[in-house]
């Protein structure tokens, strides 16, 4: 489903003539198969999140090619990628990421208004959805009037309006309390089993990471393969292109 | 994302500040209406200076002299096909001709003498779309009705000097008696026709013409001519002592009414002054040879051209001015809204629609302030109309011509500024527009921009 090989990333930093080069990610080669949740876990500052924004095409890696599918979305233009989301991507970011001058109805319909889907369909399907994730009766308030909990459902239930193969979490549950993020992880876990939705969470939880059918870590930009430590409820392990778990 | 929805966020986005919004629509109508009414002043004294001050008549009437002997060999005359050919071109309000009736009638009115000088048949419903002009009383409307020039009632002193014109108004509604001439059996006889006075002539502004012609219709005409059984009522030279033979001979030579007419002055007359150029050259293709005193006024219509092109400028300057309060509110709205465009880009949007959010609302925001500048501009240039002249005559105690324009707003001149304003507005919302779409979505996500 998804495919990176040879992924190395850099960020450049500081004042034009004294720019310092800060390594992020070496040669990563990791491959997530169709309806597989994959957790990406490690320190902070360890390449994780750089690794999620590659996949999300928010930045372009310094070496290495990404594949979703068969498509080689390494060298898509900024117009291409923005289509490219739209189709195959939902999104959950930590803290939420609502538009606060629209209401959580407008904030689901959002990516249908942007696929261009008539008024009448829009709203059934944004209500039965808002239905599932148990929000329909907030559909009129605006994020600042929602919990932390409900913000999160309205962000999931946006990232799955236009029901893409693929959801990419970045600290899903990183803003909610223990009972929210159970609620959360058994919503994952739901949509991973009924709709065979693919999911690749960046997280520091154990808990979180639970829930993935393996859990790979970064350490320092590399993958660590064999890890056998101190997450024994976790199944830790990555995949050499085409291979098997390690 | 469809249009319409491209529209309720650009309606949704104006909500959050609409006090900006206001201040900026204000700027941009202020722009429009100064534009406006600046032009409008060079439109409305060409049009108040050109084309009533040098008189409708004489800007938009082209004189035919006769048909191009290099295109109509055989006969340069004007015929009735002529006039019927030049009446269906486009744009010509009318065709007039002046036909001489071919003998003083010796007319009385009330017992005095009518000092005319000659009598013209003319077709009075073309004089009328022409704009022919009356000192007083009003057009024919009736058969054997009559109008007199201006200086008809002619006065000499003893020396047979003309002294004095008393009013020709005084002969209003009066009747005129015209002694038709006529042979009979060699012999000239008079036969009275009488017909009423309706108009008198408008005055020449030309000092030294005088106006002492009798101006008679088709219907007068035609009794004419049934009397003395010629064209245009006209009589041949007879010498003293010829025999009636000889007279019926040479009556015998003149044109019967039955046979070719041929026209004299023809003038062709233009629905608008622009269109006297293109008349004169499409009777020109047809081999007439004529002339307008527009082509003398192009000199001046460039001047107008050139002033009005002017006025234009100084007014798309104002515009220009309102583009910059135009560029502040959606550079603004790029930032005030850089998480929100973020959000939209992360999860999807393409940077064409984000452009086509910010270039609509600029657009919004020309449209809205060229239509409240039109409305605005439009009520300036009624008050500038009609309350200059009472300034002028209060203060300054001059009178101001009827039907003199200051400001004239041609529906183009509208167009013209709201196309500017619109254009305006788009270009002053480009470079916002683009910078919306090049917001890095994980520092706008970060919320650090």
């Amino acid at each position: 489903m998804i495919e990176l090989s040879g992924i190395s990333h850099q960020f450049i930093i500081g004042k034009r003539g004294k720019e310092k080069v800060v390594p992020v990610l070496h040669d990563i080669d990791l491959c997530v198969a169709k309806g597989e949740i994959v957790a990406i876990v490690g320190r902070s500052g360890s390449g994780k999140s750089t690794l999620l924004n590659l996949m999300s095409g928010y930045i372009r890696p310094s070496a290495g090619e990404i594949k979703v599918g068969d498509k080689d979305v390494t060298k898509l233009s900024e117009g291409e990628w923005a289509d490219f989301r739209l189709s195959n991507y939902g999104f959950i970011f930590q803290s939420f990421q609502l538009i606060g001058s629209m209401t959580a109805f407008e904030n689901v319909e959002l990516p249908l208004v942007l696929k261009g889907v008539g008024v009448t369909e829009r709203k059934q399907r944004v209500l039965k959805l808002m239905e599932q994730v148990g929000i329909a009766e907030f559909a009129n308030h605006y994020p600042s009037e929602l919990s932390g909990g409900q913000q999160q459902r309205v962000s999931v239930a946006r990232s799955l309006i236009l029901e893409p193969p693929i959801v990419l979490a970045d600290e899903p549950s990183g803003s909610l309390d223990s009972e929210n993020e159970k609620t959360l992880l058994t919503m994952i876990r739901q949509l991973n089993h009924e709709l065979g939705i693919t999911f690749v969470i960046i997280t520091h939880d154990e808990q979180v990471a639970s829930i993935a059918h393996r859990a790979i870590r970064l350490q320092d930009g590399k993958l660590v393969p064999n890890v056998k430590d101190q997450w024994p409820g976790v199944h830790m392990g990555y995949t050499r292109l085409g291979g098997e778990y390690e | 994302m469809k249009l319409g929805d491209q529209f309720r966020f650009v309606r949704q986005n104006m909500k959050k500040n609409k006090t900006r919004l206001f201040m900026t629509v204000l700027a941009t109508a202020m722009g429009c209406s100064f534009l406006i009414v600046l032009a409008s002043v060079g439109f409305g004294l060409q049009q108040s200076i050109v084309d009533k001050i040098v008189g409708d008549r004489l800007v938009t009437a082209i004189d035919i002299y006769s048909k191009d002997p290099n295109k109509h060999k055989e006969d340069t005359r004007l015929y009735d096909a002529d006039i019927k050919d030049i009446g269906t071109l486009p744009n010509v309000k009318a065709v007039t001709y002046r036909n001489f009736i071919g003998q003083w009638m010796d007319p009385f009115i009330e017992g005095e003498q009518v000092h005319g000088d000659r009598t013209y048949q003319v077709d009075f419903k073309a004089e009328e779309r022409a704009g022919f002009g009356l000192s007083a009383g009003r057009m024919p409307q009736k058969e054997n009705e009559i109008v007199l020039g201006y200086n008809i009632r002619q006065q000499n002193n003893d020396q047979g000097v003309p002294s004095e014109y008393l009013d020709a108004s005084e002969w209003l509604d009066k009747t005129i008696v015209l002694q038709v001439g006529y042979y009979e059996d060699g012999e000239l006889k008079k036969k009275p026709i009488e017909a009423v006075v309706v108009g008198i002539t408008e005055k020449s502004t030309k000092e030294w013409k005088m106006d002492q012609a009798l101006y008679v219709g088709v219907d007068l005409m035609e009794q004419i001519e049934a009397t003395t059984g010629t064209q245009n009522g006209e009589l041949p030279y007879v010498q003293e002592g010829s025999t009636p033979e000889q007279i019926a001979a040479l009556m015998g030579d003149m044109p019967k009414p039955s046979e070719k007419r041929s026209y004299n002055q023809v003038q062709v007359i233009a629905g608008h002054a622009n269109n006297v150029k293109g008349i004169a050259e499409a009777l020109r293709d047809k081999g007439y040879y004529n002339h307008s005193i527009a082509d003398e006024l192009k000199q001046v219509n460039l001047m107008f051209l050139i002033m009005k092109i002017g006025l234009i400028f100084i007014g798309t300057i104002a515009v220009l001015i309102a583009s910059i309060g135009i560029f502040n509110t959606m550079t603004m709205a790029v930032t005030e809204r850089a998480q929100d465009i973020g959000i939209m880009k992360a999860i999807g949007a393409h940077p064409s629609v984000i452009r086509k959010i910010f270039l609509l609302e600029s657009a919004w925001i020309g449209i809205m302030g060229a239509i409240i500048g039109t409305v605005v501009s439009y009520g300036i240039s009624f008050a500038v109309n009609a309350g200059l002249p009472i300034l002028i005559q209060t203060f300054m105690e001059e009178e101001v011509p009827a039907g003199f324009l200051f400001s004239v707003i041609p529906p183009y001149l509208t167009l013209l500024a709201c196309t500017i304003a619109l254009g305006v507005a788009m270009l002053s919302g480009y470079r916002p527009a683009l910078r919306a779409t090049r917001i890095d979505v994980l520092r706008a996500l970060r919320r650090d921009v």
